[in-house]
């Protein structure tokens, strides 16, 4: 793989209509999602996306392709339901809370989904389709649709602005007039989840309907604010989302959603450091260095309990300060142990590189040269085998001898880092000086 | 009372005579469909063959229901890929606890066993990875001449359990490989003008079909099934089918296709969908008819190119 060259024009074509898609989605949810934080339904997208992945059932289970225009009937047949079902469902939010009735909508859609499918040969791929969706696959032709779709949905959002805006802030009143803009915002926004599930699946799509109204709600109050905020930061996730995805070698969809809650995440504590007048943001500032300083110090006293406690458990800060400094078990272990360990880090690697060269060996001949008989290629499988076990084995001898000296660390590493994150503590819980400070924060404290 | 009466006698006259045959019938139940066709090839008239994953169904995502335990109880034998692929089914025997079931009991059948093996990668019988490839890559009934192995442990076992049917068994199968052998033989000479063609699969589903038939398989479009590739393997994956010329993306019905069909678009090769098992595919009822279905299709579409 590695000695291929890559074309710019390859990584533009494949990245190019995921981030013109991620643009066009983030375009309608992120308004949706003001709509769905105001009415406090998060998990409306995921139950009406689950009925319209019924209703796609249904369609392929009776002879229609999800792409015709039967399956569309269908599919859009059952996101009317559900619109139906939610709108009705209103009067509820005073009692019980809306999101127990949405729960109940998604287990039992998703239940019925999963007995339609087991009657489908082939059917459980076409729901995973439908469910995971694909953002790095998107088509240019599809988009076009979408841009379609989402302007006509935006148009009917501009134009009943009033009453829907009314209804998601609680104060729309009730009766039949009420029942119809519930339904039609729900038909709406089931018909742009329906369509952007299809294509980017269940994860991406709650991450482009909420994470960017919840930054926009932080920053604004007014509407628009929040859209432009929501729209700026999510734009600015997407692109840094697809690079990650591509530079790192993530799945998209899990890059995106993982970039968009960093986004988040650094919004909220922008958010702390930044709001309020002069002496909030310093006392915000000191609050949030105490909580990092002693946040680190929790951790590694909890760390060096543990060491003490269990010292041949896993003891995830060694191993990362180990990997990060590179120096290992070594300290610990006697000369002669040293060698050991040595002799098993290369001996495994040597062993590994046997078993790639014999199976390389063994893919070349299926197609190059003389073929192998059976007898040939059971004998490279039982040598690949031993090699494997070799290797095992001396992983095991390198486990063990790490066990060792974590056995000899325990008392020599456990105690002074119990002492060191207890002498932080004690310094952090001195009140801070409240007078004349300012700048950074004093080295003793952190 | 009497109405009754002649009601359950009528009933019981009726499935007598509808089921005796089903009753004397040595009871074959395979994990895959692959492996029910290669039972009933040896088997004939005298066993009852069934699958617990039905045609169509990917194996490796297989949820076993309650009725399976039902007809597990009432198998006289049971097949399996072993490796690590159809796992589950251990689970399955542990509730029903029947130890004729076990590894290694008269009514196991490990049809992995003796096969010249690829991709081995250790002892390991649980799945590594949560992958159902567990001790070297277990899509070996695609190579047909694995059907020799695979034959004789389920004649050997119909003679272990139904001494009296051992004769037969050995015949059919006799009577099959020859007839598979004569198939093997054109199916290679229909690909031996493709022999060493490049081509990209979309899971690795197909070492053994590649080395009977003489494929290289450049590189895999999921490595970790259920993983979607990042767009940095895409476009390696495009870069290098371009540098190789690779004329074919061989794809599954299980899987989506999205990406394969961009890779194969970028790559200027065409998309295949092969049969991975028996009933995967319409044409694909037995395993002569899936070997065929497979060979005749990528036949054509390298042909095309």
């Amino acid at each position: 793989m590695s000695g291929v060259a890559l074309s710019w024009s390859d990584v533009a074509a494949l990245l190019g209509a995921p981030f013109a898609a991620c643009v066009v989605f983030l375009g309608i949810h992120a308004y949706l999602g003001i709509h769905v934080l105001r009415r406090q339904i998060i998990f409306a997208d995921l139950a009406l996306a689950q009925l319209s992945a019924l209703g796609a059932t249904v369609a392929f289970a009776l002879g229609h392709l999800p792409t015709s225009a039967a399956g569309f009937g269908y599919t859009f047949s059952f996101t009317t339901l559900g619109a139906l079902l939610l709108a009705l469902s209103r009067p509820l939010a005073r009692r019980i809370g809306q999101e127990a009735f949405i729960g109940i909508l998604y287990v039992v859609a998703t239940a019925v989904t999963i007995m339609v499918v087991d009657r489908l040969p082939q059917g459980a791929e076409h729901v995973k389709a439908m469910l995971v969706g694909s953002i790095l696959t998107v088509a240019p032709a599809d988009l076009r649709k979408f841009v379609m779709l989402y302007g006509a949905i935006g148009l009917f959002h501009v134009l009943a602005r009033r009453p829907l805006l009314a209804l998601s802030d609680g104060a729309g009143g009730a009766g039949v007039r009420a029942l119809v803009w519930d339904f039609l915002f729900y038909v709406s926004f089931g018909l742009a989840v329906t369509s952007s599930v299809a294509a980017a699946g269940v994860l991406l799509v709650f991450c482009f309907l909420i994470i960017p109204a919840v930054i926009g709600t932080l920053f604004a109050r007014t509407i628009g604010g929040q859209l432009a905020i929501g729209w700026g930061v999510g734009t600015l996730a997407s692109a840094l989302g697809l690079a990650a995805s591509f530079a790192l070698d993530l799945p998209t969809g899990a890059a995106l959603v993982v970039v968009f809650a960093g986004a988040l995440a650094l919004a909220g504590l922008v958010r702390y450091l930044t709001g309020g007048d002069a002496a909030v943001r310093r006392r915000h500032r000191a609050r949030l260095a105490r909580a990092l300083a002693g946040g680190t110090l929790a951790v590694l006293f909890a760390s060096a309990l543990w060491l003490i406690a269990q010292p041949d458990a896993d003891q995830p800060l060694l191993d990362a300060l180990e990997a990060a400094t590179g120096i290992g078990p070594q300290p610990f272990l006697s000369a002669g142990e040293r060698a050991t360990f040595a002799d098993a880090v290369r001996d495994a690697a040597r062993y590994r590189g046997e078993a790639e060269r014999l199976d390389r060996l063994e893919q070349a001949s299926r197609y190059q040269g003389e073929p192998l008989d059976p007898d040939d290629v059971r004998k490279l499988a039982s040598y690949m085998q031993s090699f494997n076990e070799m290797r095992r084995g001396e992983l095991f001898v390198q486990a063990a001898l790490r066990a060792r000296a974590r056995e000899r660390a325990r008392w020599w590493v456990g105690v002074p880092a119990v002492a060191l994150s207890l002498a932080g503590g004690a310094l952090l819980l001195r009140p801070l000086p409240r007078i004349g400070w300012r700048g950074p924060i004093p080295k003793r404290i952190l | 009372m009497r109405r009754a009466a002649a009601l359950a006698l009528g009933l019981w006259l009726t499935l007598a005579a509808g089921g005796a045959p089903a009753a004397d019938r040595l009871r074959i139940l395979a994990t895959t469909p692959d492996l029910r066709s290669l039972a009933e090839a040896v088997g004939g008239d005298d066993v009852a063959c069934d699958s617990l994953v039905p045609p169509g169904v990917d194996a490796e995502a297989f949820e076993p229901r309650p009725t399976d335990l039902v007809r597990l109880r009432a198998a006289d034998l049971v097949v399996r890929v072993g490796l690590g692929y159809d796992a589950w089914l251990d689970r399955l025997i542990r509730q029903i606890g029947e130890p004729r079931f076990y590894r290694g009991g008269a009514a196991d059948v490990d049809a992995s066993v003796g096969i010249p093996l690829l991709e081995v990668v250790g002892q390991g019988v649980e799945p590594e990875q949560g992958h159902a490839h567990g001790v070297a890559n277990p899509h070996y009934w695609l190579d047909p001449a694995n059907a020799d192995t695979i034959t004789a442990l389920i004649a050997d076992a119909i003679g272990r359990v139904a001494p009296s049917l051992a004769g037969r068994a050995a015949a059919n199968r006799m009577r099959f490989l020859e007839a598979l052998a004569a198939r093997i033989a054109a199916w290679q000479e229909r690909l031996a003008p493709d022999a060493g063609a490049p081509v990209i699969a979309y899971h690795a589903s197909w070492p053994y079909f590649a080395r009977r038939f003489r494929l290289h398989v450049v590189g895999l479009i999921e490595p970790k099934p259920g993983i979607a590739p990042s767009p940095a393997h895409v476009a390696q994956l495009i870069a290098q089918a371009r540098a190789t010329k690779v004329r074919a993306v061989l794809h599954e019905p299980f899987e989506p296709i999205d990406t394969a069909r961009l890779i194969a678009e970028r790559a200027g090769a065409r998309l295949v969908v092969l049969a991975p098992s028996v009933g995967s595919l319409p044409g694909t009822g037995d395993y002569v008819a899936l070997i065929d279905h497979d060979v005749e299709t990528l036949a054509g579409a390298l042909a095309a190119k």
